[in-house]
């Protein structure tokens, strides 16, 4: 088999095992959600109970919910494989191991798609969001901003993963890095939401796809050397 | 019952004519943090051989053990297996070395043979041809009632004989047990004791550390024994070790430089 | 030795340009003394950046080398950095206190920038902290390093962009914006400060790099001084059993 064809299976073997491990972990990607959800239920208290102000700080909050639940889904996916110790089978087999990052960053990305696909209809509830037309610049916007994440989240799952205060450092290192991505996230969103008068939302999703591939880029570079003990 | 399936590794290119040692270990050390658990183990193993590792708890099998699966980088020294530079190139050695770890390394939300077809797939199996060999191994090891029973229901006797089972799924010159026969029971260790000897028969060269020594003893050419870190003591055939201290202050070679 | 000189040199070209800065340019015609602190203030954020670039490099280098004198470089440099970030972030705050009458603005795009960058190099900071074994230690660095250092020239453009395509500023009182009255002056000033701060950061850099030198020798030292006492006590005994057989 060619390297990339070989490449891909691997990518898509280990995608799949994450993803089935996911929808089987009894609750465990059910509570993220429902803890995302709260999050931005909490945000109505904590900003409220003005519904304009709400409204407006909207995207922000959806936003701010999915970075929260992105770092427990990433975290959750490396997580699984220190449990029984798989992580150092992984490390040998004989793969190579940017296919490893990219299955790895596939199943993040998705489970990420699938938390902001679920938020936003929560969003439009609780803060009065009429979505209407402008849904599918807005599912561009989740799929761009969740395949970011995943993508420099994956690396610094794996590399705090096996650390002391692990559950501090991956925050602690992802949220000044996605602080960019976030950034563009809302305004992309704010700028769908409101119909795009100037043209501009085609600038904030070419700075997410950008986003996108430095860290894709990145993180397939750099992960096999995390992966070594 | 047929005898189990192995597969075995090709030889290397350049190799049929005079074989290089399955292992070359020269001043092989390994400090975790202050303290070192290996401080310098020169060893040489022929291949096809069969090596007991024996020694307290601490001596320094298990790093010895994860060093040579390529596991863990040394502090210093240089590995050959099967002739391959190992720090340089160990992405060829992961291909002709199969490890069996203390932790089991499955995924408890997978059932058994959606594990071994995991590995299968990892081990380069393709599509159509990993299936049969998934279950010719899980039957091997007794699991094929259970196959589809996730792993988390599993009892430790069970996941370690599905790691059994992850070794017979790959195609190895040389296999690394770290406790094979821990928390099995009777039938278990037989069945350890089994395919130890069909490794054996095919000629691949295996290195088990088990504190059942008396059935490794019996199998296996040669024993090696370490104690704090260093080799103690050698016997046997087909294995040399250096028992002396490589230089007056006893400093050891930087890593990945071959003396 | 020489260190020591470039270290004289350093403060006294600071001195110097401190002097050129305060006694020597005139006054900004719109935002009067207060913007003296530009000069300092800008030749640390750029040395700053510049230490976050080195850091990334050093790291690349480390992770194809595995040369730990690499990953001292890469923590000399982080080190160094967020001093000079944090140097930048003050002087940032002490600018805008009289220009905007506030200590922090959002829509100025620097100081959004800069503080994300002293996140950023305090983060990898603290991985450092949290690891022991040198060797992962410095894998681990080297990632962030690398990641961070990608992230920023897309954190530039984020946020000039996100000041507005349309907006205008609502601190950008017209009234206030820079407006040199001896323009070539102005830009002396500021290319001198950035050269004395230059020859400053130098000096750091050299002198944290011969500590973590030092420290890692130490270390190292230490570990082959562990290797050959326990090989010695094996020796020792071995020698003892063999006597009493």
């Amino acid at each position: 088999m060619s390297v990339l064809r070989r490449g891909a299976a691997t990518a898509l073997a280990i995608a799949r095992k994450d993803a089935l491990s996911e929808l089987r972990g009894r609750q465990a990607s059910g509570s993220t959600l429902f803890f995302a959800a709260l999050v931005l239920l909490l945000f109505g208290f904590a900003l409220g109970p003005d519904s304009r102000r709400l409204t407006e700080a909207a995207p922000g909050l959806l936003w701010l919910a999915i970075v929260f639940g992105g770092l427990l889904t990433v975290a959750r996916l490396h997580q699984l494989e220190v449990e029984d110790g798989a992580m150092e089978q992984l490390a040998l087999y004989p793969v190579d191991r940017r296919a490893i990052y990219a299955g790895k960053a596939l199943a993040g990305a998705v489970a990420m798609l699938a938390l902001g696909a679920v938020l936003l209809p929560v969003v439009a509830i609780l803060y009065a969001i009429p979505i209407g037309s402008a849904w599918l610049p807005l599912i561009t916007t989740v799929a761009l901003g969740a395949v970011g994440f995943a993508a420099v989240g994956t690396a610094y799952a794996g590399l705090t993963v096996r650390m002391r205060a692990r559950e501090v450092m991956l925050p602690l290192l992802m949220l000044p890095i996605v602080a960019p991505l976030l950034l563009a996230a809302v305004k992309a969103t704010t700028v769908a939401l409101n119909g795009d008068p100037f043209g501009e939302l085609g600038a904030w999703l070419q700075l997410l796809a950008a986003f996108d591939i430095v860290m894709l880029v990145a993180g397939a570079g750099t992960y096999g050397f995390l992966l070594e003990d | 019952m047929p005898q189990t399936t192995i597969y075995v590794a090709p030889r290397l290119a350049g190799t049929h004519e005079n074989p290089p040692p399955a292992v070359r270990a020269v001043d092989l050390a390994r400090l975790f943090g202050r303290s070192p658990a290996l401080a310098g183990v020169s060893v040489t193993v022929e291949m096809g051989r069969m090596v007991a590792l024996v020694g307290p708890n601490g001596a320094g099998k298990t790093t010895l053990l994860r060093i040579l699966a390529t596991a863990l980088r040394p502090s210093f020294g240089a590995l050959h297996i099967d002739g391959v530079d190992a720090l340089r190139r160990p992405e060829i050695v992961r291909t002709r070395v199969a490890y069996l770890p203390h932790a089991t390394g499955h995924y408890d939300d997978l059932s058994a043979e959606e594990n071994l077809r995991f590995a299968a797939t990892m081990l380069g199996w393709g599509a159509t041809e990993a299936g049969p060999v998934v279950r010719d191994a899980l039957d091997e090891v007794g699991l094929t009632p259970v196959a589809r029973d996730r792993v988390r229901s599993f009892s430790a006797g069970m996941r370690k004989r599905l790691a059994l089972a992850r070794l017979l799924v790959a195609r190895p010159s040389l296999v690394l047990l770290d406790e094979p026969h821990a928390s099995l029971d009777g039938d278990g260790m037989a069945l350890v004791d089994r395919l130890l000897e069909r490794w054996h028969e095919v000629g691949i060269t295996v290195i088990v550390a088990s504190h059942q020594s008396e059935r490794v003893a019996r199998l296996a050419d040669a024993t090696l024994r370490l104690d704090g870190g260093l080799v103690a003591e050698l016997s046997g055939s087909g294995i040399q070790a250096d028992l002396s201290w490589p230089s007056a202050s006893g400093a050891p070679v930087p890593a990945g430089v071959d003396r | 030795m020489k260190t020591r000189i470039l270290g004289f040199v350093g403060l006294a070209a600071v001195i110097g340009a401190a002097v050129f800065g305060l006694v020597v340019v005139p006054a900004d015609l719109n935002q009067g003394d207060a913007q003296r602190i530009m000069y300092p203030h800008v030749a640390s954020a750029w040395l700053g950046e510049l230490s976050f670039g080195v850091t990334a490099l050093a790291g690349i280098g480390y992770l194809w080398r595995r040369d730990l004198r690499l990953d001292a470089i890469a923590h000399a440099a982080a080190e160094v950095g967020v001093l000079f970030t944090a140097f930048a972030i003050w002087g940032g705050m002490m600018w805008g206190r009289p220009v905007w009458g506030v200590y922090w603005q959002w829509e100025d795009p620097r100081l959004a920038t800069t503080a994300l960058l002293l996140a950023l190099g305090i983060g990898y900071l603290l991985l450092r902290r949290l690891s022991d074994d040198p060797a992962r230690r410095a894998t681990r660095a080297a990632v962030v390093g690398i990641i961070a250092a990608l992230d920023i020239p897309i954190i530039h453009f984020s946020v000039i962009w996100w000041r507005g395509l349309h907006q205008t500023p609502t601190f950008g009182d017209p009234s206030k914006l820079l407006n040199p009255s001896a323009p070539g002056l102005f830009v002396i000033a500021l290319m001198g400060m950035l050269a004395a701060f230059t020859i400053v950061w130098c000096y750091l850099m050299i002198r944290r790099y011969q500590l973590a030198r030092i420290e890692w020798q130490i270390e190292e030292h230490g570990r082959l001084g562990r290797i050959s006492a326990a090989r010695r006590a094996a020796a020792l005994n071995a020698v003892v059993q063999e006597t009493s057989e």
